[in-house]
């Protein structure tokens, strides 16, 4: 008990008394976890973005206005078989006419033209979303086949499959960048911290040589270091989380046009923070404490 | 208090350290090693504090058997034995008087018994004005002062030196020497690697003289010939 007090106090003593290399090492840190937090923000966005686009997306299939309901309710079965499929919407007549009239209230020629027609003009409509943008084409493909022509009058696929490409194309762009940005990061960050904790057990090898010979145990001498190692850690995951917070405060706004969320960042990371300090923490840990424990061993064989 | 018995020590095929040494050092003894560059001497004191451990035979220290010594005992081990390297520094970064409390704060002693004993052991070496002074703001000698005063503050039976006054002018030598001895009269075996002639010849004791890894001879009031 009376050992740990004293490791305790010499990890605090060894922090103040190196002051340079303390601030260097959380300084490091700290850069290295805010441009993790600077990809998984990116990452977030254009998670955010190609979802709301891949929401809007979908496939209209617009029906004979003499259309059976038996016939719909077939099709719609039909498309409903498909594992791609996550939603169907089936609009009745009544529907599809109450909506285009509201659509066109203020354009009198319009209405009064319908209301001259005496009777509904447009058969029913189905929309079909899917789960992933790529079945888009499976399914405006499976309802090309000839029994369908009678009763399908239209389909709005032939528009919609350059923007679902385009947006695929974007999306594994972003992507692939992030993923090679993030690579990079990484690794410049191991190699960096990796050599100042080396150069500074490096510099410290005649200490730890020397308070091995007075008689100290390895974990006398190991223990100011890994409780350092803690204590960076835990210091820069709270700094970098804090200027992530900060900055996030201020792109709010500009983001809010774009998701009509007004705080979308930031109820993001407050959903998630657990998890992601968590995770940079343990990540900083192993890097830290791994690397302290390498450099140490081949001094405490004295 | 220290035997060894056929004792070699080979670091590689080629290197040989020390060559089926017999040596006894009785308790209260003070013992000077002399020897050319490379002869063993560092081995030797190296073998004794288990930094290093024998190719073969057997090393024993007040009745210890430490040939074949646990990673776990060593620090026991260093903490019965005081030594002192010509290269063996101060940790730059502690007081004086933190430089002398580690070795007792290593060895769990308790605050009030270190605040009792590290004046006393800086005063025995005349540094109790300087305890608060950073080891940069010492002189060379004044280093190894406190390097002695930490090497006693377990009060051990065996004292080990190994060119302690390397660096030193004749004066501040002869005054690590005269607290080398003052140290041997309250009861300490000293064990003293050195050079220097002179301070062989003034001390009148036994000495050993090592070449190439074995006994070349052994004085109980020897003089440095070589
Ligand atoms: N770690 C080592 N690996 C290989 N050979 C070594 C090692 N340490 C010492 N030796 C060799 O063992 C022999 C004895 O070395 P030692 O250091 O004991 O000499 P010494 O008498 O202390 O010399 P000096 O007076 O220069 O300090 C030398 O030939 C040396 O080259
Ligand atoms: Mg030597």
């Amino acid at each position: 008990m009376l050992g740990f007090l004293r490791i305790i106090k010499f990890t605090f003593q060894n922090i103040g008394r190196n002051v340079g290399l303390s601030v260097m090492t959380v300084l490091i840190l700290v850069l290295m976890l805010l441009s993790v937090n600077s990809l998984i923000t990116v990452r977030a966005l254009t998670q955010e973005a190609s979802d709301a686009v891949k929401e809007q997306i979908d496939i209209s299939v617009y029906f004979d206005q003499e259309v059976k309901d038996e016939e719909v309710a077939e099709v719609e079965a039909y498309v409903n078989s498909f594992e791609e499929v996550k939603e169907v919407t089936l609009f009745s007549r009544d529907e599809v006419l109450t909506e285009f009239t509201d659509k066109h209230k203020d354009n009198q020629d319009i209405i009064s033209s319908i209301e001259e027609l005496g009777e509904n003009p447009f058969g029913p409509r189905m929309t079909i979303k899917t789960h992933e943008t790529e079945d888009y084409a499976t399914i405006t493909e499976a309802l090309s086949v000839p029994e369908y022509d009678q009763v399908i009058e239209a389909k709005t696929f032939a528009d919609t499959e350059k923007t679902i490409q385009k947006i695929q194309l974007i999306t594994s762009q972003v992507e692939r960048f992030s993923a090679l940005l993030s690579g990079l990061f990484g690794a410049i960050a191991f190699i960096v911290i990796f050599n100042t904790i080396r150069i500074a057990i490096y510099t410290q090898r005649t200490e730890i040589s020397i308070k091995k010979l007075v008689g100290a145990t390895d974990w006398f001498v190991k223990g100011p270091y890994m409780l350092s190692s803690l204590f960076f850690s835990l210091l820069s995951v709270i700094i970098s989380f804090a200027l992530t917070l900060l900055a996030i405060r201020f792109l709010d706004p500009y983001i809010m046009s774009i998701f009509n969320d007004p705080h979308f960042l930031t109820n993001y990371y407050f959903s998630h923070i657990l998890v992601l300090a968590g995770i940079e923490l343990g990540a900083v840990l192993i890097l830290t404490i791994l690397s302290s424990s390498l450099a140490m061993r081949k001094y405490l064989r004295v | 208090m220290i035997s060894l018995t056929g004792v070699t020590k080979a670091y590689t095929k080629q290197s040989i350290g020390l060559d089926n040494i017999h040596l006894h050092i009785e308790a209260g003894e003070f013992v000077s090693i002399v020897g050319q560059s490379g002869s063993g001497k560092t081995t030797l004191v190296k073998l004794l504090i288990a930094e290093e451990t024998p190719s073969s035979g057997n090393i024993e220290i007040g009745g210890w058997d430490i040939t074949n010594i646990k990673r776990k005992e060593i620090p026991t081990l260093r903490r019965q034995i005081g030594v002192i390297f010509q290269d063996f520094k101060l940790l730059p970064k502690k007081t004086v008087r933190e430089n002398v409390a580690f070795a007792l704060q290593v060895a769990g002693e308790s605050h009030k018994r270190i605040k009792d004993i590290v004046p006393r052991v800086l005063h025995i070496v005349g540094l109790g004005h300087k305890m608060e002074r950073y080891p940069n703001q010492l002189s060379g000698g004044e280093q190894q002062r406190v390097v002695i005063a930490r090497s006693l503050v377990h009060r051990p039976k065996i004292l080990v030196a190994d060119e302690p006054t390397g660096n030193l002018d004749t004066l501040n030598t002869k005054e690590i020497i005269e607290i080398l001895k003052k140290i041997n009269q309250f009861g300490t075996t000293v064990v003293l690697v050195t050079h220097n002639r002179e301070v062989v010849n003034h001390l009148k004791k036994r000495v050993i003289a090592i070449d190439e890894g074995k006994i070349l001879s052994d004085e109980k009031h020897g003089k440095y010939r070589l």
